[in-house]
C-alpha cells in the first residue's frame, strides 16, 4: 500500500542554514503522523515544502502518489493545509471566505454551496456565517482557518501548530476536531512542540531536531528507545555547577539537563542513583529541595537523544 | 477563471475599504466640486448679476509722443462701453465731474468713474498724485466694488507694461540699441492682451472677478469657456485619483502577503502567474470603473462634455494603462503596506504637480515640458485633447505613449513581483 505522505531525503538551505537535512519519513493512509520538535527544528521549513509554499533544496516527496516537485498541482488538490497564522479576509464573512478559497480548490456552483454548508456545520458558525471575520473571537477565527482546508474533502491535512496561542478550550475543540476528522479517513500531518498532544494523536511520531529527523515510530516504540532509564525531576537550593558536574560523573547517569534550577537526570537505575545524587548534593554544600521521579514519556526521549529539553 | 475569481474578491475587499471609496469617488468629486462651488457664479453666466448703471466721465487725452494708440482714459472707458459687458453695465458720458455727481446724487446712476485730464500723460511720467475717482451711491455696495475691480485691474496691466517696456528699453540700451517707436503700440498691446488671457485664466480678469463677486449660484446654462474650465480642473483630479487609487488597489498584494493569505493562496492548486494576474486584473477594473463612475459624474454634476466617444475612449483607455503600469512598478518597489501609502503619497504627488495636473487651467511651459516624460503628463494631454473636441484620430498618438509607458512599467514591475512573491 502507497503511503499517503511519502519524504525522501529533504533538504532545504538558507544560505549557510542547512534549515532541513535530508528529512525522511512517511505516513500512511488514514493516519496521524506528528512532527514534535523544538523552536527552529524545521518543522514548519518541511511543511512549506510538502504544501508548495517553498521549492526543495534537494530530495523529494509526495502526497497521495504525486512528486510535489513534478506534480504539484496534482498534489497540492490532495491536500489541505492549515496555516499556523490565520490566513483569511478580514473583511469577508466566513461564508464568502469559504466560497473564495472552494473555487481555489475548483470547487463551482452547487457542489460548492453545499460543501461550503456542510464545513460551516462541521465549525459550528452556520449561525455566524454572513458576519466578517474581523469581527471574530480568535477561537472562532481559528475554526475557519480549519474549515477553509476542509473545502475540497482532500485526502491528506497539514496542521502547522494550530494550538500555538489559544486558550485551553478552543485547544480541546481543536484536538477533537483533529480526531474527528482522522476518524472520516483524513491522513493527518500534525505539527506542535507539545509532546502531550503527539502522545494524545498520533499513530506515528517523527521527532526533529536543528533540521534533522532524529526519531520516528509508534509513542510506546519511541519510549522504548530510552530503554529501562528513569528520569528524576530535582529542585536544587542553589544552582550548584559543582554539583551538576559531580552528577554528570556519578556512574548510572546517562543525560543531565538544568534550566532555572530545575534538573532533569536520566538515570539506568533510580533506586541505586538516588542515594549518591544525596551525597554529591551534601558535598558540594547544596541542597536537594524536592525530588520526582517520572515515567518516561517523549519529553524523556528527547533528552536521551540530544541532552537538551525539548522545551526551551 | 481562477483569475477573475481572485479578481472578483479584491473588488470585493475594495468596496468596503472606506479609504479606497473616498480616494478614488469622494475625493476627486468633492474637489472638483469645491472648485465649482467657489467660481460657481461663473457658471451662473450673466443672468444674475444686478444691473450696474455707470457713469464715465474722461477727460483725458492721448499726448502727442506717447507710444500708444489710444489713452489710458479711452482703454478704461471702452472697457465699460465693450460688448461684452453690456448685458450688465449700462454705460453713458458725463462731461464733467460735477455732472456726474448731480447723476449719482439723483440715483440715475449707480456709479461714476472720473477720469482727469492728462491722466496718460501723468500716469507714464510716474506721477503719484494723479487719480481716477469713483463716485458711488451710499445705498449701493456691489457695483461700485466691481467697478473699482475692474479699473485697479486693468491699472496693473498698464503698470506692469509700463514696467515691462521699461525693462526691454533699459536692455536694448546696454545693447546699444533702440526700440522701433513704430513697434511699442504692438508692444503695449501685446502685453495688455496677454496680461487680460492671464487674468482670465487665474480668475482674476476684470468680467470674472466682477462675477465672483456678485452673485450666487444659479442654475443656468455654464458658459462654454466655463465649462471648459471645468473640465480641466476635473480632469487634472480624475488623473491624479485614477493613479493613486490604482497604486492603492495594487498594494493589496502586500497587504496578503502581511496577512498570510498569499501564502495559502500559493498552497492551492492556483498557478503563480494565475494569481498575480487575478490581482492585476482587480487594479485594472477598478481604475477603469472609477474612470468611468468619474466621467459620468464630472457630465452630470458640473456639466463637463468631456469630448467625442472616441476620443474620451481613447483617453480613459490610456490612463488606465498608465495608472496601472505605475501602480505595479511603484508597489514593486515598496516593502511593505504600511510604507506603501506614503511612498505613493509622496511619489504621485510630486509626479503630479510636474505634471501640470494640479495646474491644469493654465500653461505652465515648465510642466508641459516635464510632462513629456511622466505618465500623467501624457494622460493630461490626452485628456486636454478630448476635452477641446479632437477626433479621436488625434488622440491616437498620445494613446500610443502611454499604452507603451504601461506596459513597460508594468513588465518591469511584474518581473520583480514575481521575484519577490511567486
Ligand atoms: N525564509 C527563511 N529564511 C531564512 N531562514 C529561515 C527561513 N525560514 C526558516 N528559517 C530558519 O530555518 C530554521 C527552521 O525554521 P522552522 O520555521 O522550520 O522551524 P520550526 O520547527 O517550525 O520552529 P517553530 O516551532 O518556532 O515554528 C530556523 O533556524 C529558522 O530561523
Ligand atoms: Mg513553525
Amino acid at each position: 500500500m502507497p503511503f499517503a505522505i511519502e519524504v525522501k531525503n529533504l533538504k532545504k538551505s538558507f544560505g549557510d542554514l542547512q534549515a532541513v537535512q535530508d528529512a525522511s519519513f512517511n505516513a500512511e493512509a488514514g493516519e496521524v503522523l506528528s512532527l514534535l520538535g523544538p523552536n527552529g527544528a524545521g518543522k514548519s521549513t518541511t511543511i512549506s515544502m510538502l504544501s508548495g509554499l517553498l521549492a526543495p533544496t534537494g530530495g523529494d516527496a509526495s502526497i497521495m502518489g504525486h512528486s510535489i516537485t513534478k506534480e504539484p498541482e496534482a498534489a497540492k488538490s490532495s491536500l489541505g493545509v492549515v496555516p499556523q497564522d490565520i490566513a483569511l479576509y478580514p473583511d469577508l464573512s466566513a461564508r464568502e471566505n469559504l466560497v473564495f478559497w472552494g473555487k481555489m480548490y475548483g470547487l463551482r456552483g452547487a457542489a460548492l454551496k453545499q460543501r461550503v454548508d456542510e464545513v460551516l456545520e462541521i465549525i459550528g458558525l452556520t449561525d455566524r456565517q454572513k458576519d466578517h471575520i474581523g469581527k471574530f473571537s480568535g477561537g472562532m477565527k481559528r475554526r475557519v482557518n480549519i474549515g477553509a482546508a476542509l473545502l475540497h474533502k482532500p485526502d491528506v491535512i497539514i496542521m502547522d501548530e494550530p494550538t500555538v496561542g489559544i486558550d485551553p478550550q478552543s485547544r480541546r475543540h481543536i484536538l477533537d476536531n483533529v480526531k474527528a476528522l482522522n476518524r472520516q479517513g483524513m491522513t493527518v500531518l500534525y505539527t506542535t512542540h507539545y509532546m502531550e498532544e503527539a502522545a494524545e494523536l498520533s499513530d506515528h511520531i517523527a521527532i526533529m531536531d536543528r533540521g534533522k529527523v532524529i526519531a520516528y515510530g509508534a509513542h510506546d516504540q519511541l519510549i522504548k528507545m530510552v530503554g529501562e532509564e528513569t528520569r528524576i525531576d530535582l529542585t536544587l537550593n542553589t544552582d550548584g555547577e559543582k554539583v551538576l558536574a559531580a552528577w554528570k560523573a556519578t556512574q548510572g547517569v546517562s543525560q543531565i539537563n538544568s534550566l532555572d534550577g530545575k534538573v532533569t537526570v536520566l538515570v539506568d537505575d533510580s533506586n541505586r542513583v538516588l542515594p549518591h545524587l544525596f551525597e554529591e548534593a551534601s558535598k558540594a554544600g547544596a541542597r536537594i529541595t524536592s525530588v520526582e521521579i517520572q515515567e518516561p514519556n517523549l519529553e524523556t526521549v528527547f533528552l536521551h537523544l540530544t541532552g537538551r529539553a525539548l522545551r526551551d | 477563471m481562477k483569475i477573475v475569481d481572485i479578481a472578483l474578491k479584491d473588488l470585493v475587499r475594495s468596496t468596503r475599504s472606506l479609504f479606497l471609496i473616498g480616494m478614488a469617488f469622494a475625493a476627486p468629486l468633492l474637489l472638483t466640486g469645491l472648485i465649482y462651488l467657489a467660481f460657481g457664479s461663473i457658471a451662473s453666466g450673466n443672468l444674475s448679476l444686478p444691473d450696474i448703471t455707470l457713469g464715465v466721465v474722461n477727460a483725458d487725452a492721448l499726448p502727442a509722443d506717447a507710444p500708444l494708440d489710444a489713452s489710458f482714459g479711452e482703454s478704461i472707458r471702452s472697457m465699460f462701453f465693450d460688448e461684452s459687458v453690456r448685458s450688465w453695465i449700462t454705460a453713458s458720458d458725463y462731461p464733467d465731474e460735477a455732472a456726474a455727481r448731480a447723476a449719482v446724487d439723483a440715483q440715475e446712476i449707480g456709479v461714476a468713474v472720473i477720469i482727469p485730464a492728462a491722466f496718460t500723460e501723468d500716469y507714464l511720467a510716474g506721477k503719484k498724485d494723479t487719480v481716477i475717482t469713483i463716485l458711488q451711491d451710499p445705498t449701493l455696495s456691489i457695483g461700485p466694488t466691481v467697478v473699482r475691480d475692474m479699473v485697479t485691474s486693468l491699472l496693473d496691466g498698464i503698470a506692469g507694461g509700463g514696467i515691462a517696456f521699461n525693462v526691454l528699453n533699459e536692455r536694448l540700451a546696454a545693447n546699444g540699441q533702440m526700440l522701433d517707436p513704430a513697434s511699442i503700440p504692438s508692444f503695449f498691446e501685446r502685453y495688455a492682451a496677454w496680461y487680460t488671457d492671464f487674468q482670465r485664466a487665474m480668475f482674476h480678469s476684470p468680467e470674472k472677478a466682477a462675477l465672483v463677486v456678485t452673485s450666487p449660484a444659479a442654475e443656468s446654462e455654464m458658459s462654454d469657456p466655463v465649462r471648459s474650465m471645468m473640465g480641466m480642473m476635473m480632469s487634472g483630479q480624475l488623473i491624479f485619483f485614477s493613479f493613486f487609487t490604482g497604486a492603492y488597489a495594487m498594494m493589496s498584494i502586500l497587504q496578503e502577503s502581511e496577512e498570510g493569505t498569499l501564502a495559502r493562496l500559493f498552497t492551492t492548486p492556483t498557478d503563480r502567474t494565475t494569481i498575480l494576474a487575478g490581482k492585476f486584473l482587480a487594479v485594472l477594473f477598478t481604475v477603469i470603473i472609477q474612470g468611468v463612475v468619474l466621467l459620468v459624474a464630472g457630465h452630470y454634476l458640473f456639466g463637463i462634455n468631456w469630448g467625442e466617444p472616441g476620443s474620451l475612449t481613447l483617453s480613459l483607455l490610456g490612463q488606465m494603462f498608465a495608472s496601472v503600469g505605475l501602480a505595479v512598478l511603484l508597489v514593486s518597489f515598496v516593502q511593505n503596506s504600511k510604507q506603501g501609502g506614503l511612498v505613493f503619497g509622496g511619489a504621485l504627488t510630486m509626479l503630479g504637480m510636474i505634471s501640470g495636473l494640479f495646474t491644469a487651467n493654465i500653461e505652465i511651459k515648465a510642466f508641459d515640458l516635464m510632462g513629456n516624460f511622466t505618465p500623467q503628463g501624457w494622460v493630461l494631454k490626452a485628456w486636454k485633447l478630448s476635452l477641446a473636441g479632437s477626433p479621436a484620430n488625434e488622440l491616437v498618438a498620445p494613446f500610443l505613449v502611454l499604452a507603451t509607458m504601461g506596459v513597460v512599467m508594468f513588465a518591469i514591475g511584474a518581473v520583480m513581483f514575481r521575484r519577490r512573491f511567486a
